[in-house]
């Protein structure tokens, strides 16, 4: 009998997804184990493995449609069965009880087993695009000449003033304005031409770079290139997320600066002792060491109530390919150096493969983003929502700096705190990161910690 | 205040229309010149060669007319008096430059440049003095020669182009170094006047500029023409003894009476003291540029084959000259980016835009469409139907991207398909154009029809 393929829920707060990528055709024979597609989440992108064996019959969801979790996106059975034409539609709003967390991260997106017919709820697919909440368009009147006239032309009817019944556009308006907006004096190639008819290029709004101010296909390239762009699903994430945080929380920032020259001396000796620590691993530590002191920044807040998170779960911001994330490095607090260690390099080799799960990229407490290997002075960081603050750390520099009364040459890092002001006041954030700076400076600490 | 608004070091074909440019914008203009006016095109390059081509052709036609109803008993020729025929006209055309740059008012100064500073240079004249000028701005349109690597025997016997165009015997067994543009022109020169030729390249075919349908059309003329090619090894052991120039190439020894040399060119940037003026190089010497020919120094421009990435043809080099000219009187030009390309060889071959194998390259998606002369009356009335014309499109809007001809007469008809592609027209604009009949001409249009798959003058397929 058919066996479901069912779009997986990959972690608590999984909601829903969107198949990026087929990698198996309709009709093709699969067996357990075999990648059938590549979905995308708020988070990240994952691979999802079939568990039954036999031939793909049936896809229904698309790539680049994102549907709640649970769907049924297809039907796997033997060569010549039929599946039904279109998925079950049983609208049931109980989804069914979600996997344990942690076996839910650690087994590799599998789609569940379960009879797939007895459960299924299925909502109707939402379109990608409905997600950006674009104005709904302003209803043009015009005649079907007039619209014919202005797409030969390249042009765009939506600023033309119609003269027909209810301000219709009809064809001599359109050639009045082809007149009056310069159309006419308009210099184009013929290729240029084509490619703006081809795009639905205003060739209006485009400068001609050509001899004599002549649109050439370099300016129509130029125009396309300007066409608005969907971002993914995480740019979006991002932005929706980095906007809800500078509008409800009141950031401020304290700088300081940490003479990290004995740090990083006392690295490039275990370094060579072969026992390897990144500048990095040290302020996560320090960070963790620091939270521990002032619970209030390892708090939340809601405006009204504020609650101590209790474990350190701390975030580390990575940068991958045209995005962010931020995996959680799990009761930090209880973590010695080198597991600490070990974890951060964890999950930085799955941000960069793109492996995470979505539930190590959520929950974190306190964020810590390292810009010091890009070159930056000091940088000032937006506070992930629902934590209340995030240390920004910039790059150490080599500058002269005063040590006993006399100039030496000293390595010098500035960290920027963003603090929530409304549960961390001055004095607080700067003695929090004065604690930090405080424990980078001492070596004697390192040694005890190592 | 400098002696001069504009210096051009160089009176090659980018270094004097510079220097005449400049004049016509009312700059106060000198060029300096070591040794003939014109450079290399006009003194040892395009126009001497197309002299004795054109020399060697109307001897292979004479000899091969009996078709036309011609019988020529018996044909012979001087090779001496064609090097004379060749030395006159460019004597004629240096002074020609030499009136032009006069009239102008630019003043011309024989001696060798070099950059003392930014604005200043010094000139070590013939006499063996030396002056200083300085100038606001500087062109430096110094050109390039033939690279003579150091593991060549240094005897007159291997020579680069230069040396060959003064021979005044044909050797009789020429070994060629290099089948690119120069190897090749001269091998069908010589060919065609009876030499028994052999091309060594070490890549894996030769003018691997050229898409693989064009090369095999002009390999089969050059086969015709008795020339030898042995391709993908080089020559090695290449040794000078009893009058005779050998060489390896792979098992098989190979001898001639002459080795002419022919694997690039080197730009003249090393003498210039170029750091003395700030101008910043690239290992291999060019000189790197924007697009008005601006180096880093903003008062000194180069043109020509010493730039960075130089397509090294004469025409390239006269409009670059004039942009920096222009630059230097602020107007706003810019110098071409598609710049045609054409090929002596027997037959000839013109290029323009991107080839076939470019547009791959790049990831292109194209359409071609290819007419054979063979197809057309006038070609088949001058008894010229080897080669075809080709057409390269891009596959969505049809903008024509690049052209091939290959054929006699072809690097005349490539200048239809350059203003084509430079202005960015379609392949229905060559479709549509009317061409004269009966014209060799007709074949853009009729690859235009193909391109369409309404040619009246191909069978249906």
């Amino acid at each position: 009998m058919a066996q479901a393929v069912i779009f997986p829920k990959l972690g608590q707060t999984m909601e829903e997804g969107a198949i990026v990528k087929w990698l198996v055709n309709e009709g093709d024979s699969v067996k357990k184990g075999d990648i059938l597609f590549e979905i995308e989440t708020d988070k990240a992108n994952l691979e999802v493995e079939t568990f039954f064996e036999g031939f793909l019959l049936k896809i229904y969801i698309r790539e680049g449609i994102t549907v709640p979790v649970d769907t049924v996106v297809g039907y796997i059975g033997e060569k010549g069965e039929k599946a039904p034409a279109e998925p079950p539609k049983i609208e049931t709003p109980v989804a069914p009880p979600a996997p344990e967390p942690a076996k839910a991260a650690a087994s590799k997106a599998a789609a569940p087993q379960q009879q797939p017919l007895a459960q299924p709820p299925v909502a109707a697919p939402v379109a990608a695009a409905a997600v950006t909440k674009t104005p709904a368009p302003v209803k043009l009147i015009i005649s079907p000449r007039a619209r014919a006239v202005a797409k030969e032309a390249c042009i765009d009817p939506f600023p033309i003033k119609g003269s027909g019944p209810n301000g219709r556009i009809v064809e001599k308006d359109v050639r009045a304005y082809m007149q009056s907006s310069g159309f006419d004096t308009l210099r184009i190639t013929p290729a240029a031409k084509r490619l703006a008819t081809l795009n639905s290029i205003n060739i209006l709004s485009v400068r001609g770079s050509g001899d004599a101010g002549r649109i050439m296909t370099e300016d129509i390239e130029r125009a396309i290139k300007r066409k608005p762009v969907t971002m993914s699903r995480m740019r979006q994430v991002i932005a929706s997320r980095l906007v809800e945080s500078k509008q409800t929380i009141p950031h401020f920032y304290v700088t300081v600066k940490a003479d990290i020259t004995d740090l990083v001396k006392y690295r490039t000796m275990l370094k060579e002792q072969e026992i390897g620590y990144s500048i990095n691993d040290f302020i996560l530590e320090a960070v963790v060491l620091s939270l521990e002191e002032f619970p209030v920044v390892n708090s939340t807040t809601n405006g009204v109530t504020v609650s101590w998170r209790g474990d350190v779960d701390l975030g580390m911001a990575v940068s991958v390919e045209n995005g962010l994330l931020v995996p959680v490095i799990r009761a930090a607090q209880t973590l010695t150096m080198d597991e600490l260690k070990a974890q951060t390099k964890a999950l930085a080799i799955k941000s960069r493969e793109g492996k995470l799960t979505p539930d190590e990229m959520v929950g974190s407490s306190f964020t810590v983003s390292n810009m010091g290997m890009l070159g930056v002075d000091q940088f000032s960081a937006i506070i992930n929502p629902g934590e209340a603050g995030i240390l920004g750390v910039a790059s150490g520099r080599q500058v002269p700096a005063v040590v006993n009364g006399e100039i030496k040459i000293r390595t010098i890092m500035a960290m920027t705190f963003s603090a929530d002001h409304r549960i961390v006041d001055g004095a607080t954030a700067a003695e929090f990161i004065n604690a930090i700076k405080e424990k980078l400076e001492d070596v004697e600490l390192w040694k005890s910690l190592i | 205040m400098y002696d001069y608004d504009v210096i051009v070091i160089g009176a090659g074909p980018g270094g004097y229309p510079a220097a005449i440019r400049s004049a016509q914008l009312g700059k106060k203009t000198a060029i300096i010149e070591k040794e003939a006016y014109g450079g290399t095109c006009l003194n040892w390059g395009c126009i001497p060669t197309k002299t004795l081509i054109a020399s060697a052709e109307r001897y292979h036609n004479a000899k091969h007319s009996d078709e036309f109803g011609i019988s020529t008993s018996r044909v012979s020729f001087d090779y001496s008096a064609m090097i004379n025929r060749k030395a006159e006209i460019v004597t004629k055309l240096t002074n020609g430059i030499q009136m032009l740059l006069k009239s102008n008012g630019v003043e011309m100064i024989n001696g060798t440049a070099r950059f003392e500073g930014t604005n200043r240079l010094s000139v070590l004249q013939l006499d063996g003095t030396t002056s200083w000028i300085s100038a606001a701005s500087v062109i430096i349109a110094a050109g390039s020669d033939s690279a003579m690597p150091g593991f060549l025997p240094k005897n007159k016997l291997v020579m680069d182009s230069r040396a060959f165009l003064d021979l005044k015997d044909l050797p009789k067994n020429l070994l060629v170094l290099g089948g690119g543009v120069i190897g090749c022109e001269f091998a069908c020169m010589a060919a065609a006047l009876g030499s028994k030729v052999t091309i060594v390249e070490m890549l894996d075919d030769v003018l691997m500029v050229l898409d693989r349908d064009v090369r095999r059309i002009l390999q089969k003329k050059m086969d015709d023409l008795g020339i030898k090619i042995m391709t993908g090894a080089p020559l090695i052991d290449i040794k000078v003894a009893k009058g005779k120039v050998t060489g390896q190439y792979k098992d098989k020894k190979l001898s001639g009476d002459a080795l002419l040399v022919s694997i690039g060119r080197t730009p003249n940037t090393a003498s210039l003291d170029l750091d003395r003026a700030g101008v910043k190089t690239e290992k291999n010497g060019t000189i790197p540029v924007n697009k008005q020919g601006r180096t880093n120094i903003a008062s000194i421009f180069a043109i020509g084959d010493l730039v960075c990435g130089s397509i090294q043809l004469a025409h390239a080099a006269t409009q670059q000259g004039v942009v920096a000219a222009e630059a230097i009187a602020g107007i706003k030009s810019s110098v071409e980016s598609m710049c045609p390309s054409c090929i002596f060889t027997m037959p000839e071959v013109g290029l323009a835009g991107i080839s076939e194998a470019q547009a791959k390259e790049e990831g292109r998606e194209i359409k071609t469409a290819l007419f054979p002369f063979a197809a057309l009356g006038k070609a088949m009335a001058a008894g010229s139907t080897e080669g075809f014309v080709k057409w390269i499109a891009d596959a969505e809007t049809g903008q024509l991207l690049g052209a091939q001809a290959v054929g006699n007469h072809a690097t005349e008809l490539i200048s239809e398909a350059a203003v084509a592609i430079r202005n960015e027209l379609t392949i229905d604009e060559i479709g549509n154009t009317i061409h004269c009949h009966p014209t060799l001409s007709e074949a853009w249009m009729e690859a235009a029809h193909v391109y369409h798959g309404h040619c009246i003058h191909m069978p249906k397929r």
